[in-house]
């Protein structure tokens, strides 16, 4: 696995920092220049266009379906729904271009160790997380035993609901059960002491981090400062 | 759980922990780690002292091994995750890369430390958690049935991996397994608790095989050179299809099946799409049994979705008997959800994913409600069927609060009890004891003499023999195809 | 001796039921605390993309009646913090579960990315507050209630306001922000607590204060 260049928190921060800069949009040229400028810092980051251009397309869907939405009940004013569209392109555009960027692991290493983040806490989550997949998988079994057993999901919302919470507690006691085991096997390793451990693999702030950040507070100021050089 | 328990072990002992289910041999390895506070409530009193100091006073004094792998599991690169306990103890990271590779070396671990932990089998991620345990340098192993979610060469290498490593570093080990015969030649001690906690024996392992074997075998404990328990007979009227197709004609039938997936969230994640299965083709007729062999990954398990109703296949299709055709038709895997429990039914590798509700009666008649059977004649079939089962005082507990077996034995009964006319079951004997495993494998042949078509996903050789012979087939995949 | 499991936890009277609370010090975390929240915000993360395979079909519809009302489907995201607040009974283990669910949904592939983490935290917040309230002493109805109300109005006033809904006009923005709230007090609130109390009968939280409130209840 090659190593992404840039450390997760300048590009967490990065994916964040848009919520600041995104209400500020409410007409269609304004959204326009913003998104547009953003397409453009996007095409010198973006190396893996194959899987950031399906990421975009699920993101331009929801910003479609809501300024569709915006329009037919919201006075159907073209230009309130444009803008509903772009300022939500603008909030999740950056964090679809970074996301595939940012691995949990390195996460929890930055922020235990760069951001000081109390260390058990950040490294139980980033253990919980490899269980992912594993709890995914679960989801499906339990799934499928309704199924096989005549008492599936299908049928309208409210069956589906209660079937969708019944399954819920069956997925948290398999899970409270791997909590357990993992507990045990963990403090077997010497978590339970561990309030101040060491990281095999350090977690270093780069240059190219500070640029990303910089970037990530431009991209926050923009929509502000169109308005103001507008205004 | 335990009582005035006193146990000596020496240093560099080999002991083996037997005794039957609920005598508290987990909970005397976890008092042995040392880890009695992590998830056990209740009053503790006594003392446990590994070379004359608290085994927690210095982390990894004690290694523990448990029955699911991947509870070790915490890291998504091989190094990380042996590096976990050093890190704990605050080792410099310079040193970590030197041990890590001894650790991995030392539990006989395939590949290197860039290996990510998600594409290994179980047996490999059992090997990954030695190494865990090894690179803080325990004294003392303990296993808590390691070996026993593995099929036979997984579980050879694993047990060759724990004994290299401890003959190599001295290591005390102390093992608790159900499959204690391949253990046996190896260990020096075995000491058997009784229900109650009690130590009944202790001494060398083939003096108190040859005295308690038989009693440890009544038990449900996989004692070596003794015969396969014979599976439970059951009353096949309890068991009989409703639906019946003529006798000895194709039930389900895969035609060119294909399966392909990546992740259980849709293959969405950008994850490499894999192959499960490869135009895969075979037959389930009225009233035999079929095993599917086959190692790990080699596709058992979609296979037996797939002829369960419950995976749709990317290509092909799983057909049923044109009289048991639903409101769609005959493809499977289009069946309504009651429509499908009438005629197939299907018992998940583990049994906590397949229990519905919440008490046991109930979970036996939750399929014959949903399905509008008449209700007395569902709970008196229920009723017998745990009555067989060795299940009848506990009709009205929690389903949660039975034992792993008790378990298993209830979902593979709870299948069953509407009459369903196919059982496809995946690992239904694996890591169980002689009784449920007499158990799971009596109701299967009771409800292929009945007239059910029975397909068992399964490793475990002594099941295959019981179930194929007289008039079964088995059928084997390797890497998604059939052999 | 050498260690004792604490046989005599912490308890709060008042009310019928019997409260055991977490061993003190309030932050003195076991590892299975930790990994418990840590985990259910994993399962619920997994719980929350199941709910958004759901949630199209019946949000359309709402919205077509009155856009607002489609908050009243909002509830089962603020489940996550609820649940681990309720159960582990620790500060921070709400926020901790909220934020790795939204993690979760980041990683499954949201189209949102990782901008759900401020909703997870938001709403994590929000039952924090609402537990500090009772200095983590009680773990009732009315507290349940008022954990999934406050991570509904969180979400909604600092987040959705200026995110999701702005071109809402004020009274459509407080009928979102009420029928959010009544979501999250009814399906996170209400059906948070039976989740948890649900799972203490089963035995799996037998090492948390939900767990060993069941166990002395059917031994009494």
């Amino acid at each position: 696995m090659s190593r992404p260049s840039y450390g997760p928190l300048s590009l967490l921060a990065a994916s964040l920092l848009p919520a600041l800069g995104a209400p500020a949009i409410h007409s269609t040229r304004h959204g326009l220049v913003c998104v547009g400028v953003l397409l453009l810092v996007s095409l010198v980051v973006v190396r893996d266009w194959s899987s950031t251009v399906r990421r975009l397309g699920l993101v331009a869907l929801a910003a479609l379906s809501l300024g569709l939405s915006t329009w037919l009940y919201g006075g159907r004013d073209l230009d309130v729904a444009a803008g509903a569209t772009l300022r939500v392109l603008y909030l999740v555009i950056p964090a679809a271009v970074l996301t595939p960027f940012i691995d949990p692991t390195r996460l929890g290493d930055h922020l235990a160790q760069r951001l000081h983040l109390p260390a058990r806490p950040v490294v139980a989550s980033t253990a919980a997380l490899q269980r992912l997949e594993a709890l995914g998988w679960q989801w499906q079994q339990i799934a499928r035993a309704r199924r096989a057993r005549g008492v599936g999901a299908d049928g309208g919302i409210l069956h589906r609901a209660r079937v969708t919470a019944s399954m819920a507690l069956s997925l948290m006691v398999s899970t409270m059960r791997m909590s357990g085991s993992m507990s045990l096997a963990m403090d077997a390793r010497g978590f339970g002491a561990a309030h101040r451990r060491t990281f095999a693999e350090p977690a270093p702030w780069q240059r190219r981090d500070t640029a990303i950040l910089l970037g990530g507070v431009a991209v926050a100021a923009l929509p502000w400062l169109y308005l103001v050089v507008t205004a | 759980m335990l009582a005035g328990l006193d146990l000596r072990i020496e240093p560099g002992e080999k002991v083996l922990l037997a005794g039957a289910s609920g005598s508290g041999k987990s909970t005397l390895l976890r008092a042995i780690a040392g880890l009695l506070q992590t998830t056990d409530v209740g009053e503790l009193s006594g003392e446990v002292s590994v070379d004359g100091r608290h085994p927690q006073e210095r982390a990894g004094t004690v290694g523990l091994l448990l029955q699911d792998p991947s509870a070790a599991v915490v890291a998504d690169r091989v190094g990380r995750d042996v590096a976990f306990g050093l890190e704990n103890t605050r080792t410099p990271p310079d040193l970590m890369p030197g041990l890590v590779a001894g650790a991995l070396r030392a539990a006989g671990f395939p590949y290197d430390e860039r290996r990510s932990t998600r594409t290994l089998s179980g047996g490999e991620t059992q090997r990954l958690a030695l190494a865990g345990a090894l690179a803080l340098r325990p004294q003392v192993l303990l296993l808590d049935e390691p070996t026993s979610m593995l099929d036979a060469d997984n579980a050879a290498r694993v047990r060759r991996s724990v004994l290299a490593a401890c003959e190599q570093q001295g290591t005390t080990l102390v093992v608790v397994e159900h499959q204690i015969g391949p253990w046996v030649e190896h260990l020096d001690r075995c000491v058997v608790l009784d229900r109650s906690g009690a130590v009944i024996a202790d001494g060398r392992p083939g003096e108190v095989l040859a005295r308690l074997g038989e009693s440890l075998a009544a038990e449900g404990i996989w004692v070596p050179d003794l015969p396969a328990p014979r599976p439970l007979s059951v009353d096949p009227v309890l068991v009989t299809p409703t639906l019946h197709v003529p006798v000895g004609e194709v039930l389900l039938a895969a035609e060119r099946v294909g399966v392909t997936y990546g992740s259980p969230f849709g293959g969405s994640a950008g994850e490499p799409r894999n192959v499960a299965l490869d135009d895969v083709s075979c037959v389930l007729h009225e009233g035999e049994s079929v095993v599917l062999g086959g190692g790990s990954g080699a596709g058992k398990s979609t296979l037996l979705a797939a002829l369960a109703g419950l995976q749709a296949p990317d290509r092909g299709a799983v057909h049923i008997h044109p009289r048991l055709a639903g409101r769609k038709g005959r493809v499977l895997h289009r069946l309504t959800s009651p429509e499908l429990a009438a005629r197939v039914a299907w018992v998940p590798q583990l049994p906590e994913h397949g229990l519905v509700t919440h008490t046991v009666l109930d979970e036996l008649l939750v399929s014959a409600r949903a399905l509008g059977q008449p209700a007395a004649a569902a709970e008196r079939r229920a009723r017998a069927l745990l009555e067989h089962l060795g299940l009848a005082a506990l009709a009205g507990s929690s389903v949660h609060h039975l034992s792993g077996g008790e378990q298993r034995r209830l979902v593979v009964a709870a299948a069953l009890v509407h009459g369903p006319a196919g059982l496809l079951l995946d690992e239904p004997t694996v890591g169980q004891d002689r009784n449920t495993w007499a158990a799971v494998t009596g109701l299967c042949l009771a409800a292929r003499n009945a007239g059910a078509a029975v397909g068992v996903a399964t490793h475990d050789a002594v099941a295959t023999h019981a179930l194929v012979s007289p008039g079964g087939r088995t059928l084997t995949l390797e890497r998604g195809r059939l052999t | 001796m050498s260690s004792s499991v604490e046989s005599q936890p912490n308890r709060a009277s008042g009310g019928r039921r019997t409260t055991v609370l977490a061993s003190r010090p309030l932050l003195g975390y076991r590892t299975v605390d930790l990994v418990s929240a840590a985990m259910l915000g994993v399962a619920f993360g997994v719980v929350f993309w199941a709910w958004s395979l759901v949630y199209n079909a019946p949000a359309a519809a709402l919205y077509a009646v009155f856009p607002p009302l489609t908050a009243l489907l909002a509830g089962p995201w603020l489940l996550a913090g609820v649940v681990a607040g309720l159960l582990v009974r620790r500060p921070g283990a709400a926020l901790l579960a909220e934020v790795v669910a939204a993690a979760v949904s980041a990683l499954i592939g949201s189209q949102w990315g990782w901008t759900v983490l401020l909703s997870g935290a938001l709403q994590g917040v929000g039952v924090e507050i609402a537990l500090a309230l009772f200095a983590w002493r009680r773990f009732g109805p009315f507290v349940a209630v008022l954990a999934g109300s406050l991570a509904a109005a969180c979400e909604v006033v600092f987040y959705e306001w200026w995110q999701y809904v702005v071109d809402f006009s004020w009274a459509w923005k407080l009928a979102y922000l009420g029928a959010f709230v009544v979501s999250g007090a009814v399906v996170a609130g209400l059906g948070g607590l039976l989740l948890v109390r649900a799972l203490a009968k089963t035995g799996a939280a037998n090492a948390m204060p939900p767990g060993q409130e069941e166990l002395e209840r059917s031994a009494v």
